[in-house]
């Protein structure tokens, strides 16, 4: 973008940036160099292989399309397809694609696509008729183009479908599958996943494991395999014989034992996998067509998975297939709305590119179900909940479309009078354009004379498809002076250190000055950067960093009980005019302070001086703090301490250190936020710091807590450094406003997230960054009518880190039901369990553990018990029949109640950081947090031909390690690295260069060998540390200490301690939903 | 003899050389019996003894040359008490023709020098009794300060803590306060005369820094990675305890020994040792930018001054220190606050203060009368150093700079001659490279029985001591026989009054004495004592003596200071009838006249000029506060409260001197009769030194005659009242403002101010001489109704 301000995040081209960001990631230390651009090649390159599905989709669907296809599309659709289609062809693509990227990005593949890979469960019928008819008119390209589409998945499919379910259904849908939940989980890396390794999934060869699996469970397992492992016949075939077989059959599944019916929808029962197969033909292309544009309007069949669960086959259960994550590493392309209908976005953790067509990205916003319940009772019987997890100024994928800024010049943006809802693809014009319906409220609005256009013979405007505002679900709007109270703020950075006697020693002072000197290069340049600096023990020392002076003047403020701030210029500077001063500072703050004996910690008063020096501005406070504030306001007592003893009198008081222990924090903080000041908080301590009542700045102020605990020396500097650069140079916004706007009959019931709120319909954040997420969780106030939709909006009024003052517009448009089983079907998993656990987390300081830990088990059961008693004809009572979307739930809540935040043991601190870390989380990151990924690094060698960089993971049971073996564990915030008793020393040379498992110290740092194995360690963290946004702070576990205890602990399908194991936690559910049954 | 003659050898000057008995003779003189003493008067011929006096055991006087001395027996008899005192063994070589100095009859004065070390036995005892001391029947002079002092520094370098630097410094402190609102040209000015001050400082000197603006911030001048200051909000009062616990010196207690790590600060270092530091803090100043348009900027100098004196509080230092403040505008903030920073609010005038609108000056003399005991217990000094073109709340600042004895200067510039002239001259050196500075002193006054002590006048504050020579009837600071003084300088003059006891029982024509003894401590820390003892006879009833004895300069110059020590507390109206009233009976007391009849009025040559010093002071702006400022006012009380003699008359009349073709250079009165245009005449009011070049000597000077060497002579006689004026000017502390003036220009109003206005506009006569516009009555016409109310008894 021309705009002065430079790259906007919305703005990014689509590789540069976002690779930028995520290099921004990568540790410094570690072999930042050749992986780490080979993988970008490697993006950019394999990238386009991933668009030219839908390339060849468009052609596919023209026919069946209602709406006459864009001419275009069909000449563009066809080029590509590419007869080849085999999997092996697949490298040739990609070869070819990277030189024409342009071919990718051409709106017309993306307008004429059809609904296809996202259409997953919900329109289960859609897509797999979609495929077909596409077949029917091109007999040309189909065969192929199902092959090059997906040449990975068939193998994939099979891979996963043992382990997930849903297998053999999927592989004929293959493009739409890609989103679904199974292949979900693993988000693999955007750009090495590459579609096509065969491998990727298991290391040894694909079809033994199907056979292996399925037998286990008992059906027929060679059927299945049969069926799944040959690609060609069964993708043909099958995506469209599914559906309505497949519906019948998982719940006439016969056996006792565990079963996955496998619909076209991804349902699987497990046992009759070889019939979903034969029955898929019989269903063939008849439906397709009416179903392709609107929910399938029958009584759908429900993809689910049963399980018949009894004590006494408990015993016969493998556990290999239980339904679990199964990972794909294609990318998957998401339109988000396809033939104008809402298109199911792909799971969360999913590598996906959205087209927005109409409504916004999942990564803005995403609702729990994608089809919205009529009625009140309706959802209420279901048990599900409604909301929307809405995160703003997501990163988008490089491969995905800027989003588009547009100026309304001085009038602003188009919008209802009444609601005041913005303009949308979904306002509906009427009356030769002069007027507009909202499609919030309902009202009929003039349209500007300015913005009038004539209507098209569909009832469109003409210009929709010119106006970004009228065709994109997403949108940025510049705002206009009414939408400023002052001039947008100047992008204000103010760091407050800790240098109290334990920060010194301990090294976090140096650490931290050492993390600032190297991130003030990347601060944007030009007068609107503002730096200011403050150091704290006892007292307050503010910096004067003019550039007058000859060198910088310490400015000491002993008032800790009723502080000010000790000029009202010149503490904060424009960075330009003070950067030689900053960095001889820093480097000189750990020696000046070096021989400090003050103990104390004057927190509060630190952060309010601070605050009061940025009050005129606003901006972001990053604090570093060390010790437990013990001097001046708001300084606390060590109430672990005093905790524990209350918990050995009772724990029914132990949440209540899960409460801030000082009400003027928040008190100060609501001020904080009041004057557009966030506080982010790096926590470098080796003790007790009462992050519960330090947090209640960040998370009022729309920061975030950082905690290195037990902070290191050694290893910590690296991940504050890379945090902090991430913290200020990741896309992010300042004095935001934000109100999310519902249809008729929907409202807000209530926002969570980090943000102050101080009127009921609006939060304030102080600060919004592309990592923070918010819920929105929404009731309904009246019954809706069926047969429109339903729409979402949610507005960001925010000042971009260049002075820009702008409003992010993302709009969702919903179908609405009322049909029970659709909404099962339309389910969101990832945003469900968003929902559970950042309603866990928020319930945890108010409430004793173990009531936390029931209700989310309750939550679980009665979805399933709604689904079993309504949805599903199986009278069998001895099967647990699990929703397809929801398949995982029992897995994840079990995951959730064995995480650190519900356990009962581990420490206040980290519990406190645990719900702090939940509050923002965005929703990629919220399975992960729980049911983290484990991969085994120490084979990497033995699997040359695997293409992506991030080998297939490994279930979280302790079967699965091997005391040979080296396990890389991550989970999104840290990253463990455990090694077995009897790994060759070979290996353990290779990879940490030292002899023995027992000599490596507890605090190492990664260093990469040089040798192959070792830099493939690295690319592989550098790759999640990419994907995560975050430096996973690397720990080594071996058994025996406590840090293998930690390892073990995230081992969630086993039984620890009272916790039950994953089967055992099914039975449990099950028995509990038994209970249930009249 | 004559009275200036005796004061070069005594130092003192009396308003009354003979005393009559009887009280009511005494207040019949309506003129109060009063000594003039210049403490520190520098003397041709004063005996320096380097050993401690010998002090008689009952009440304290110092053995002096009134003492009868019996040699056989060694012992020697008080002149006041008349007790009999043994010689210590030092004096065992005592004899007729070997008698110490002290005893000579030709020294009246004599100054002890003993060193640091205290080695007099009476010293250790003195730490002990605490700051109660100075019961006079120990014997030992009951100093507080001193022995206090004493007590916490000696066992400091006795105790081997010595090494590490403590509160008790070597030498003495100073603290600059420096105001950061300045004018970037200005601060310029001051800082380079503050490195100049700082770069000849002898090393013994502990300097530290403090510099306002709306934040007060205290140097850190030991920390060496970066210039290191503390903050005090500018606008909250912080009290001692919390200036201490903010500087990290709470810690510090007088216990001995311990030393807490947040001594180690620097806020206060020997100038060997931080003068790097100082230096680059003083370089790194830099005005403070922060004004709104239409405001003053805004000074926190009340918070300033109590952070400096907190400062000095917390490191104990007792031993004399100055904190010296430089200003270029008043207090808009915070305790001490002389006006609003709003520009709409202007600064208070006379008229606000009697009409009671000034809102903050009530408020603000409280705060600094409070400071001033604070400065005078720990023994500080405060100075002023005000460039302003406007008023900056010298008038609030007044009293602890006066009590402090610290100086006062209020200039328009810091780039001005007149304030680097006063800087310098106080940091001037003696030979020894010490600086000419008395510290920490007290004077106390030891008196013959019947003579009873109403209290003191000038730059001091009063110790509340008493003993039966103290009168119940107190005059400015009373109530005490000993005062204190944070500082003096060799010109400080202290007025005492006395008035006699009831009972009588003393013989006219006998002796009494006085006996002052100022103890101070030079630069070098050293101890000194001065003694001066003086004896007068008492007098009978009416006897000519008493005329004889009159010095109408002295008694002109104590009422003078008697007038502005009233004006604190009435108005000026009531000063001046307070005056006349006093003049009229004075005047009829020793005129020479006929009852009812004015004109044969007259006074003998001893009386005679002093009716006209009264006419002087009545309309000088000591008392009429017309056209001067609050700011001015104060100024100018301070400096007539703390000069001698010569220069507070001075001050009261102006000297005027004619420089012509006639002659040399002569005296002429002061009236606007003196006025010629061919003359130039030198005018000298101790505040301006005036240059007014008559109309023809003007155009004169503007034709270049002084450059034609055919006029050799104008050229000299331009030149002479230039040397002289110039003279003047150096001489003086603080450096009078020079002003030439041509005739009938507008400068020469600082010269027509002051003449005697015989020839007014409503003159009808004036025989071609100026007139000067005013309703003022004449010194003819205030004589005549002198003598009016003179003679009607």
């Amino acid at each position: 973008m021309a705009t002065p301000g430079g790259p906007r995040q919305g703005n990014f081209p689509p590789n540069y940036n976002s690779n930028a960001l995520a290099n921004n990631m990568e540790n410094l230390q570690i072999n930042q160099s050749n992986q780490q651009q080979s993988g970008n090649f490697g993006g950019s390159a394999y990238r386009p292989p991933n668009a030219t599905p839908f390339g060849q989709q468009p052609p596919r669907f023209s026919g069946s399309r209602p709406g006459p296809p864009p001419p275009g599309v069909f000449s563009g659709g066809q080029a590509p397809p590419s007869g080849p289609a085999q999997t092996t062809f697949s490298p040739s693509l990609v070869s070819a694609r990277s030189t024409e990227p342009p071919a990718v990005t051409q709106p017309a593949f993306f307008t004429s696509r059809p609904p296809p890979p996202g259409a997953s469960p919900s329109s289960i019928g859609g897509p797999a008729t979609s495929a077909p008819s596409g077949f029917g008119p091109l007999p040309g390209p189909f065969p192929s183009s199902p092959l090059t589409s997906r040449p990975a998945f068939p193998p994939h499919m099979v891979t996963s479908g043992p382990a997930s379910n849903g297998s053999p259904s999927f592989t004929p849908v293959p493009s739409q599958d890609g989103p679904r939940l199974p292949p979900a989980i693993s988000s693999m890396p955007r750009p090495l996943v590459g579609p096509p390794q065969p491998p990727t999934m298991l290391s040894s060869g694909p079809s033994s494991q199907t056979l292996q699996m399925r037998p286990s469970f008992g059906a027929r397992p060679s059927g299945a395999s049969s069926a799944i492992g040959q690609p060609a016949p069964p993708f043909s075939a099958p995506p469209q014989s599914m559906i309505p077989p497949s519906g019948s059959l998982p719940f006439s599944a016969p056996q006792g034992m565990l079963q996955s019916s496998g619909s076209p929808y991804g349902m699987q029962t497990w046992p009759p996998q070889p019939q979903q197969v034969a029955p898929p033909p019989l269903v063939s292309g008849h439906m397709q067509q009416p179903q392709m544009f609107g929910m399938p309007p029958g009584p759908p069949p429900l993809p689910n998975q049963s399980m018949a669960l009894n004590q006494t086959a408990q015993s016969k259960i493998n556990p290999n297939q239980i339904p679990r994550l199964t990972s794909s590493s294609a990318v998957i392309l998401h339109e988000t709305r396809q033939g104008n209908q809402a298109n199911p976005p792909p799971p969360a953790t999913s590598d996906y590119i959205v087209k927005d067509t109409g409504n916004c990205s999942p990564r803005y916003m995403r609702c729990t179900i994608n089809q919205i319940p009529c009625t009140v009772d309706l959802l209420s019987t279901s048990a599900m909940q409604l909301a929307l997890l809405v995160q703003p100024l997501a990163l988008p994928h490089p491969s995905e479309e800027a989003i588009q800024v547009v100026d309304f010049g001085e009038n602003g943006p188009v919008r209802c009078s009444r609601c005041k809802g913005y303009i949308n693809p979904f306002m509906k014009f009427i009356d030769q354009g002069k007027r507009f319906i909202c499609n919030f409220c309902g009202f009929t609005d003039e349209t500007p004379r300015d913005y009038h256009c004539n209507l098209g013979p569909d009832g469109r405007r003409r210009d929709a498809d010119e106006r970004p505002e009228l065709c994109r679900g997403t949108v940025d709007f510049v705002a206009s002076k009414e939408y400023m109270v002052r001039d947008p703020m100047p992008a204000v950075f103010f760091f407050l250190i800790d240098v109290s006697m334990n920060a010194i020693q301990t090294g976090a002072t140096a650490a931290a000055c050492s993390a600032i000197n190297q991130v003030i290069a990347d601060l944007p340049e030009g007068p609107r950067t503002m730096v200011g600096i403050a150091t704290f023990d006892s007292t307050i020392h503010f910096y004067n960093l003019k550039r007058a002076l000859q060198q910088p003047l310490m400015l000491i403020v002993p008032d800790v009980q009723d502080v000010y701030t000790p000029l009202h210029s010149d503490v904060v500077v424009p960075l330009s005019e003070c950067r030689q001063h900053l960095e001889i500072l820093l480097e000189s703050l750990p020696t000046m302070f070096q021989n400090n004996r003050t103990a104390d910690s004057a927190f509060g008063a630190a952060i309010k001086a601070a605050f009061l020096a940025m009050k005129s501005t606003g901006g972001k406070l990053l604090v570093f703090q060390s010790v437990l504030p013990s001097i001046g306001i708001g300084s606390l007592s060590t109430r672990e301490a005093e905790g524990r003893t209350n918990v050995s009198a009772g724990e029914k008081q132990a949440h209540k250190l899960l409460q801030p222990a000082d009400k003027s924090l928040k008190t100060m903080a609501i001020e904080f936020a009041e004057y557009q000041v966030s506080v982010d908080l790096f926590i470098t301590t080796q003790t007790y710091v009462d992050i519960t009542s330090l947090s209640v700045f960040p998370r009022t102020t729309g920061g975030q807590v950082y905690y290195y605990y037990p902070f290191s020396a050694l290893s910590d500097p690296a991940k504050l450094y890379n945090d902090l650069r991430w913290n200020v140079t990741r896309p992010q916004g300042f004095e935001a406003v934000m109100r999310v706007r519902c249809s008729q009959g929907i409202q807000v019931q209530e926002y969570s997230g980090n943000f102050c709120k101080r009127i009921p319909t609006d939060v304030d954040l102080p600060a919004i960054d592309c990592d923070k997420a918010i819920m929105v969780t929404l009731k309904h106030d009246d019954k809706l009518q069926e047969g429109s939709e339903c729409a979402f909006q949610s507005a960001l009024l925010y000042t971009s880190i260049y002075g820009q003052r702008r409003i992010r517009v993302s709009t969702l448009s919903l179908p609405r039901t009322s049909i029970l089983s659709n909404l099962f079907r339309s389910a969101d998993m990832d945003a469900q369990f968003s929902c559970i656990l950042k309603q866990a987390a928020n319930e945890i300081p108010s409430a004793p553990l173990t009531q936390v830990r029931d209700q989310a088990t309750n939550v679980c059961v009665n979805i399933l018990y709604s689904y079993r008693k309504f949805c599903s004809t199986v009278s069998s009572a001895g099967q647990l029949i699990l929703p397809e979307a929801l398949k995982l739930l029992p897995l994840y809540i079990l995951a959730l109640l064995k995480s650190s935040g519900l356990r009962s043991d581990g420490r206040i601190d980290d519990k406190s950081f645990w719900i702090n870390y939940v509050s923002p989380l965005p929703t990629p990151l919220v399975i992960p947090l729980v049911y983290p990924r484990m991969i085994a690094i120490h084979d990497l060698d033995e699997k040359e031909s695997d293409d992506s960089i991030i080998p297939t993971p490994i279930p979280l049971s302790s079967e699965n390690i091997t005391v040979e073996g080296v396990y890389l564990l991550e989970n999104g915030e840290e990253c463990l690295i455990y090694a077995g008793d009897s790994v060759q020393p070979n290996v353990i040379q290779k990879l940490f260069g030292i002899s023995a498992v027992a000599e490596i110290s507890n605090q190492f740092v990664m260093q990469q060998q040089d040798n192959p194995l070792s830099k493939k360690v690295n690319a592989i963290i550098n790759e999640i540390r990419g994907q995560r946004c975050s430096y996973l702070r690397l720990r080594l576990c071996r058994k025996g200490d406590p840090s293998g205890m930690a390892f073990f602990s995230y081992m969630v399908e086993d039984k620890i301690g009272s916790m039950p194991s994953y089967v055992e936690y099914l039975i449990h559910i099950h028995r509990q939903i038994q209970n249930k049954m009249p | 003899m004559d009275f200036s003659e005796l004061e070069a050898i005594e130092g003192l000057r009396w308003s009354w050389h003979s005393w009559p008995v009887s009280k009511s003779e005494v207040a019949s003189l309506v003129v109060p019996l009063s000594v003039m003493c210049t403490p520190l008067m520098p003397f041709s011929e004063l005996p320096i003894l380097p050993y401690e006096p010998l002090n008689c055991s009952q009440c304290a006087a110092v053995l002096n040359p009134y003492s009868r001395v019996d040699y056989v027996s060694r012992i020697w008899t008080c002149a006041f008490c008349y007790r009999k005192n043994p010689f210590p063994k030092s004096y065992a070589h005592i004899h007729e023709n070997n008698i110490p100095a002290e005893l000579f009859p030709t020294y009246s004065t004599v100054e002890y020098h003993f060193s640091k070390g205290g080695s007099g036995p009476g010293l250790g005892l003195c730490s002990s009794s605490g700051p109660v001391l100075g019961r006079r029947e120990n014997g030992q002079l009951g100093l507080r300060s001193n022995s206090s002092s004493f007590s916490s520094a000696a066992p400091y370098s006795g105790s081997g803590l010595g090494s590490e630097r403590v509160g008790s410094v070597v030498g003495p402190a100073f603290v600059f306060v420096v105001d950061a609102c300045t004018s970037d040209e200005e601060l310029g000015a001051l800082k380079r005369e503050l490195l100049h001050v700082i770069s000849l400082l002898p090393e013994n000197v502990s300097v530290g820094l403090v510099v306002f603006d709306s934040m007060v911030r205290v140097y850190d001048l030991g920390f060496a990675d970066c210039l290191k200051v503390v903050v005090f909000h500018g606008e909250r009062e912080v009290s001692s305890e919390k200036v201490k616990l903010f500087l990290g010196l709470h810690h510090m207690t007088r216990t001995l020994g311990k030393l807490s790590a947040a001594q180690s600060r620097g806020f206060l270092l020997p100038i060997s040792e931080c003068e790097f530091n100082f230096t680059t803090a003083i370089e790194d100043l830099h005005s403070s930018t922060e004004v709104r348009p239409g405001h003053r900027p805004v000074r926190s100098m009340g918070v300033a001054i109590s952070v400096a004196v907190g400062l000095l509080e917390g490191l104990l230092i007792n031993t004399g220190s100055r904190v010296m403040v430089f200003t270029s505008g008043p207090a808009t903030v915070g305790p001490g606050i002389i006006v609003n920073s709003d520009f709409c609010d202007a600064i208070r005038t006379h008229r606000d203060l009697n009409n009671g609108y000034a809102s903050y000056y009530r408020k603000s003399t409280k705060f600094y009368k409070k400071m001033s005991q604070r400065l005078s217990d720990s023994s500080i000094i405060l100075d002023l150093f005000a460039c302003s073109l406007d008023q900056v709340g010298a008038a609030e600042l007044k009293i602890p700079v006066e009590s402090s004895g610290g100086f006062m200067m209020l200039g328009e510039s810091f780039d001005s001659e007149q304030f680097r002239k006063c800087l310098r001259h106080l940091f001037t050196h003696d030979d020894d490279g010490n600086l000419k500075m008395f510290f920490d002193a007290t004077i106390e006054l030891v008196t013959t029985n019947d003579v009873k002590i109403c209290g003191a006048l000038g730059p001091c504050v009063s110790m509340r001591r008493k003993n039966n020579s103290v009168n119940d009837k107190e005059i400015g600071e009373g109530g005490t026989y000993i005062w204190k003084l944070g500082t003096l300088t060799s010109k400080t003059c202290i007025v005492f009054l006395f008035e006699v006891a009831n009972e009588q029982n003393v013989q006219p024509s006998s002796a009494f004495f006085l006996q002052f003894i100022t103890r101070y401590r030079y630069s070098n820390m050293g101890l000194r004592k001065r003694v001066t003892t003086a004896a007068r006879r008492w007098v009978g009833k009416n006897s000519p003596e008493i005329a004889s004895g009159f010095d109408q300069e002295a008694a002109a110059s104590v009422m003078a200071k008697l007038a502005i020590h009233r004006t604190e507390n009435s108005f000026a109206e009531d000063v001046i009838r307070w005056l006349d009233k006093m003049l009229i009976r004075f005047s009829a007391k020793f005129g020479d006249y006929v009852p009812e009849d004015p004109s044969t009025f007259r006074l003998s040559t001893n009386f005679s000029l002093y009716p006209q010093f009264m006419y002087y002071l009545r309309r000088s702006q000591f008392i009429d506060v017309f056209n001067s400022t609050p700011d001015e006012t104060a100024y100018f009380r301070l400096m007539l409260n703390r000069e001698g003699v010569v220069n507070s008359l001075i001050m009261v009349q102006p000297t005027l001197f004619q420089y012509s073709f006639d002659g040399p250079p002569i005296p002429v009165i002061l009236d606007i009769c003196s006025i010629s245009p061919d003359v130039i005449l030198l005018f000298d009011s101790f505040f301006y030194v005036v240059i007014h070049y008559g109309s023809k000597i003007a155009q004169w000077r503007k034709l270049r005659y002084d450059r034609d060497p055919s006029h050799e002579s104008f050229k000299k006689l331009l030149e002479a009242p230039e040397l002289d004026a110039e003279q003047l000017v150096t001489e003086r502390i603080p450096v009078p403002k020079l002003v030439k003036c041509d005739q009938h220009s507008s400068q020469a109003r600082f010269l027509l101010a002051k003449l005697n206005p015989s020839v007014t506009q409503k003159s009808e006569y004036t025989d071609g001489t100026d007139i000067i516009f005013t309703d003022d009555v004449s010194l003819q016409v205030f004589i005549e109704h002198l003598q009016a109310l003179a003679v009607q008894g």
